[in-house]
Parts: structure tokens; sequence; C-alpha cells
């Protein structure tokens, strides 16, 4: 089947490029060489003050607005309270607003108070999946004494915008999987649907012709859905109209290349 | 600006806008011109043109067009600037503007996908 796929040796070029970017708008990307060869993939950690609310799946459907915002690099957003049905589930930290250990819980879990709050350091990896000809999200959070959190914790940080659709598909969209390089649990953004929603803006894109970076176009779609913020700054850097001319020069010139092999291929 | 329509209505939350006939009120208001694209099999607005106030967000946005194009609850609808990005869900509609805006007005991209399992 033919489409807009993404070969090895454009994801590597497409996250060179994303990672000068990010170095010069320092957001924090780096790149993790596999054995010193051009397999690898890009990382970033992020540390991020939530409150502690664990979120039922039902009651996202009607409250999800503009004014509740998710988790965040910001200090702590206002989370609208929720009524819980079901004790949250969290990892022991010692801040403010813990009750302790109940003695019925599992060791390693507690009941978090309402209105707590709490810093956790989410990883984010960016790797190539010859399965899929595509890239794939893995993430996983701690808290800082370093216990991972469950798959319940990480909901709270999808943005509501796509918390509704991704319920409706909760197995398969974000899973728990072994890194494949790594071989630790990560959780992933199933890849499986990735040129389906790459394609059509691809398309469009290169029958202008106008340079797009298929992994930033990639990540600022699906990094909003696991709470990974993608600053608006990647893109203007490329725009004629921007300040930073010496960037945008760079960007056009290199990405040219890129964009020059993707309109080579047959997108049907 | 005979094709500009009434600014989108919002949800049960927000009160309801009174038409926009008169461009003078759009700087008072602080709107600002959004045309809207259809990508890929997307259905195409048949009101591709709106003002939009400037703290609107592309959430916002995204959940008007969904409603309006009676998308399914498994349909996503994607926002892309410049063709090329897809702004965060709360990025302000007038930031997209001031870096994106040309001849007056910000060309927005939008397709639904059903991009989840």
């Amino acid at each position: 089947m033919s489409g807009c796929a993404l070969n090895e040796k454009e994801f590597f070029s497409c996250c060179q490029l994303l990672l000068q970017q990010s170095e010069h708008l320092r957001d924090g990307w780096s790149w993790e060489a596999v054995q010193g060869s051009e397999e690898g993939y890009l990382r970033k950690t992020v540390l991020r003050s939530v409150l502690a609310d664990c979120y039922d799946a039902q009651k996202q459907k009607e409250t999800a607005s503009d004014s509740v915002s998710p988790v965040s690099a910001h200090p702590i957003q206002e989370l609208q309270q929720q009524e819980r049905t079901q004790p949250v589930v969290a990892t022991r930290f010692h801040s403010d607003g813990i009750i302790g250990n109940d003695g019925d819980e599992d060791d390693a879990v507690c009941v978090l108070s309402e209105g707590s709050s709490h810093v956790l350091q989410y990883e984010y990896h960016i790797l190539y999946s010859c399965s899929y000809s595509a890239p794939v999200l893995y993430f996983r959070a701690f808290t800082l004494e370093g216990r991972s959190l469950t798959l319940e914790d990480v909901w709270s940080s999808v943005h509501p915008n796509f918390r509704h659709c991704l319920q409706n598909s909760p197995l398969t969209a974000i899973t728990q999987q072994e890194h494949p390089l790594l071989g630790q649990p990560f959780f992933m953004l199933h890849p499986c649907r990735t040129e389906e929603f790459m394609r059509p803006v691809l398309q469009e894109a290169q029958e202008q012709p106008r340079p797009v970076n298929y992994v930033l176009l990639w990540l600022s779609v699906v990094g909003p859905v696991v709470g990974l913020d993608v600053p608006l700054k990647y893109c203007t850097q490329l725009h004629p109209s921007s300040l930073q001319r010496s960037a945008s020069d760079l960007m056009s010139s290199t990405v040219e290349t890129g964009v020059r092999r993707f309109a080579r291929k047959t997108c049907k | 600006m005979s094709d500009t329509a009434e600014s989108p209505t919002e949800t049960q939350k927000e009160e309801t806008q009174p038409p926009s006939d008169d461009s003078t009120t759009n700087d008072e208001k602080k709107k600002i011109d959004v045309l809207l694209k259809a990508v890929g099999d997307t259905p195409i607005m048949k009101t591709k043109k709106w003002a939009v106030d400037r703290g609107r967000t592309v959430q916002s946005l995204s959940q008007f067009i969904s409603r309006f194009l009676k998308l399914d609850a498994n349909e996503q609808l994607f926002i892309y600037v410049n063709q090329s990005f897809a702004p965060s869900p709360d990025q302000e509609v007038g930031v997209l503007f001031d870096c994106f805006g040309s001849d007056g007005k910000l060309v927005l991209h939008y397709c639904k996908s059903q991009a989840w399992g």
C-alpha cells in the first residue's frame, strides 16, 4: 500500500532538523544515538507540577472546556474538582497534602487529598517504527522519588480535546510497551493510524509545494495528546514573515531536500 | 465583507454572539477573520469565513467545526496552520493570526480522522 510513509533516513533528517530548532529554542530535545550509528531516538524530559486528581473517564465528556487545563509545565493549573468515584491511585511522595498510607492499600500507593500538588517527571522518546514507517511516541512518568506512574494517572495528562476520542479506543491508543531500545516499560501512542492522519496534510502541502518536517508536523499533532507542548515557535521560525531570517533560511534550504523526496513519492 | 458570517457560537456556556454585520466592530470586539479550508476527505463547510474572537482557543474552534460538520464521536478533528503544523489546542487564534495571518485573514486547514485505534 503506497502512502505518505517515512523511511528511516528521512526520519533521521527530520529529527536532526527538529533538534537544531530545539537547540535554538532551548526546548530540551536531545538525540540518543545507538552504538554510534545513525539509529537513535529523540528524547526530552519535562518536569510538571500537577494537582493530585485522578479523572474518572466518563466525567470528562461533559466537563472538558477551554478553562480546564490539564497538566502543564507551568505552575499549578487549576483543575475542575471531579467527584471521585474510585480511590485515587498514585505513588507515594513527600509533599504537602499527602494523607499517608492507608492500611488497606498496597504499600506503593496512597490516597491523595484533592487539591494537593506534586511534581512529576515526564520523559518523551521519539523512535522510528519500521513496521509502520512512521515515528512513534514513547513516554513514561515518575515522581521525583523515582516511582513510575500508572496508565490511569497518565490519562490525566491527556488533553481534554482528545480524551473523548481516545477513550473510545483506550486499549489501542495508549498502551504499555517495552521500549525497543532500552527494554524498559514505557507508554506508547500507537502508530497504526499515523499515516492515515498525516497523509491528507502532506498531500496538500506537496501540491503547493510547501516544506514540511514530517516529524515536527506529527509531533505537533500527537504531543498535546500526551501532555507534551510543542511551541508555536517551531513553526514561526519557518514562516517567511519571521524576523529570524537566518534560522528561516537555514531551515528552508535543508527542508527543501526533504520536500523533494516526499514529492517524488506517490501519495494515493 | 459580505461573505463573513457571524461569529461561531460556542457551547451553552457562552452566550450567543450577535451577527457581526459591520466590519468596524471587529476591532472593538477584537475579532480576527479566519478562513477555514478542508483537507482530504473532510467535508467542506458551507460558510468558510468566520469572524472569531482573538481569545478563542484552537480547541474551541475545533469543537465548533466538529459540531458544525456533525462529526461522529470517534472522529477527531485536527487543525493546521501554515499547512505544516498543528497548534496546541490551548493556543489562541489571535496569536496565530499575528504569526501567520496575511491579507487580513488567518487561513486554517482542518482535517478529520479516526486517528486513534
